[in-house]
């Protein structure tokens, strides 16, 4: 074979291989170019940094209806509501209030509306040693039973914070308790979370397993 | 006998001198389709689009600008951005605080797992949302154990908190001895001295050494160019923080470096919903996690045998 023969076989098979590899690249046979999966954006305004609810003191500072802390537009002035119990010695929420779940505190102990409300003023709170608090200063009294909580409370600690860590700077947004917490039902109710990270690329089942998908 | 008489022959062998036109052309031909095959063959490299500017390219190490040289950057990046988003960033180059050093603290007892933080943290920092890149973990435990093996971190019920588990946020845990920091070839990560280990994305080649050497799955890499909506960028942006990032470099949590170097909660603190994350400067004995640190049951550093001695820390309430 001479030099020039070796020359054309090896071009050529050079030329071949160039031109198999271009028309696997144009055929995709190296796997498809995979489509991006679909992931969903999570909605801005789910992640604004507002509280369970909406307590006294951020009704009046939103200058909202403040029709339902108004008692005596119903009740009656020195005339302190009765509390009716059932057979249970349960409290019976009337009507009016249907709104009202008594779940504060574990064995249905704090089973009255007067271990916090004052009954000679009803729009006051009074703490169990009879010192009156305004609805504004709510804090004062749920303090008067939750020591330790209050104490975290009031050094940053428990609860919810925002704005400027550095004094500094700027101010450090506080929430007080009912901010978060229904004042008749404290326990934070559960909520749906956010979805998982997305799996790019999810694991096939095994035959075992597809053999038992519904 | 008398030689008949022959056409003329060529002098030489063809090959030796010269070409003839059959062979020139038969050359030509072969040279121009194997041209032809080899260029169709490096078709995929056409894909390769985001090559660095020379601006770029040219940059010098973040330790090492002048103020001047930060002003070029600055510039750059906003520029570069605005060409991709078509929205114009302030970029700024936020140095650490004297006298402040970072420390998180979180409390598994209050944490219900909602993921909130999670989602916060993305839209804060930029990451790219098609592949998602997230900073935050949250695994789900059973109780009584702390188990990592035993962590679930795509758990998606109706409702959270469920009963008999607990829920423990993983991300960037700042460690005082970062095994991340230790293994970077070129010095694109490091530690700052308010306790910030961050990346210099233009420094980072890619090698993913930081992410083999975290022991959090903290790190994450840009496999791909990450996708942003440009109507979800945030436009506050820090060139060590939530600048957007390229395809082939690594990110992490950096403390909201553009919030907190400004005196400002990270996003993810401020959302929680049940106020089980704290922030703050540990020098202050003045400051929540100080009171924290001082008081409550601080249960663990996460994996504190490897010694990484982390500026996280879990506690628990009761």
């Amino acid at each position: 074979m001479s030099n020039a023969q070796k020359t054309a076989l090896v071009l050529a098979g050079t030329i071949a291989g160039f031109l198999s590899l271009a028309l696997a690249f144009s055929l995709h046979l190296w796997g498809e170019t995979r489509l991006p999966a679909q992931i969903a954006l999570v909605d801005p305004a789910l992640l604004a940094p507002t509280t369970f609810r909406t307590s006294y003191v951020q009704m009046v500072s939103a200058k909202a209806d403040l029709a339902d802390f108004d008692c005596y537009g119903c009740h009656e002035k020195s005339k302190p509501p009765t509390l009716r119990f059932d057979t249970n010695m349960v409290i019976i929420v009337p009507k009016e209030h249907a709104d009202v779940v008594m779940s504060h505190g574990r064995h249905n102990r704090n089973n009255n509306c007067y271990n916090c409300h004052d009954e000679q003023n009803l729009e006051l709170f009074q703490t169990r040693d009879g010192h009156p608090v305004k609805f504004e200063n709510s804090p004062a009294l749920c303090g008067s039973c939750h020591g330790p909580t209050y104490r975290d409370w009031e050094a940053g600690v428990h609860g919810r914070t925002g704005g400027y860590w550095l004094a500094s700077a700027g101010e450090r947004h506080r929430q007080i308790c009912v901010d978060c917490h229904n004042p008749h039902n404290p326990k934070i109710p559960g909520r749906h979370p956010f979805p998982p990270p997305h799996p790019l690329r999810p694991n096939q089942p095994t035959a075992e397993i597809a053999a038992h998908a519904p | 006998m008398k030689a008949p008489a022959t056409p003329p022959q060529p002098a030489t062998p063809a090959g030796q001198e010269g070409m003839d036109r059959r062979s020139f052309l038969r050359t030509s031909a072969v040279v121009a389709s194997g041209m032809a095959a080899l260029a169709a063959s490096l078709a995929p490299l056409r894909h390769l689009t985001d090559f660095p500017s020379t601006e770029q390219f040219l940059q010098k190490y973040y330790k090492e600008m002048t103020p001047a040289d930060m002003a070029r950057v600055l510039k750059r990046i906003e520029d570069e951005v605005q060409k991709q988003y078509g929205l114009r960033p302030h970029v700024k180059d936020l140095k650490p605080m004297n006298g402040v050093e970072f420390v998180y603290a979180l409390n598994l007892t209050r944490c219900i797992g909602c993921r909130k933080c999670v989602h916060a943290c993305v839209a804060e920092n930029n990451q790219s949302r098609n592949p998602e890149i997230q900073y935050i973990r949250v695994l789900r435990m059973p109780h009584g154990s702390m188990d990592l093996e035993k962590a679930e971190q795509n758990y998606q019920p109706e409702s959270v908190p469920e009963k008999g588990f607990f829920y423990m946020p993983v991300q960037c845990q700042q460690c005082r001895n970062p095994a991340c920091v230790k293994v970077c070839p070129v010095h694109a990560t490091w530690q700052e001295p308010d306790g910030v280990t961050v990346i210099d994305y233009d420094w980072c080649i890619g090698c993913r050494y930081c992410e083999a050497a975290c022991p959090y799955w903290a790190r994450r890499f840009n496999f791909a160019k990450p996708s942003l909506p440009a109507d979800r960028l945030n436009l506050d942006m820090a060139y060590l923080g939530n600048r957007p990032r390229k395809r082939g470099v690594m990110e992490k949590c950096h403390f909201c470096l553009q919030r907190t170097r400004v005196g400002r909660y990270p996003a993810c603190l401020e959302v929680c919903p049940v106020g089980a994350r704290k922030f703050g400067n540990v020098l202050d004995p003045e400051s929540e996690v100080s009171y924290i640190l001082r008081t409550k049951r601080v249960f663990i550093q996460l994996k504190e045998e490897l010694g990484t001695s982390p500026r996280f820390f879990y506690y628990f309430d009761v």
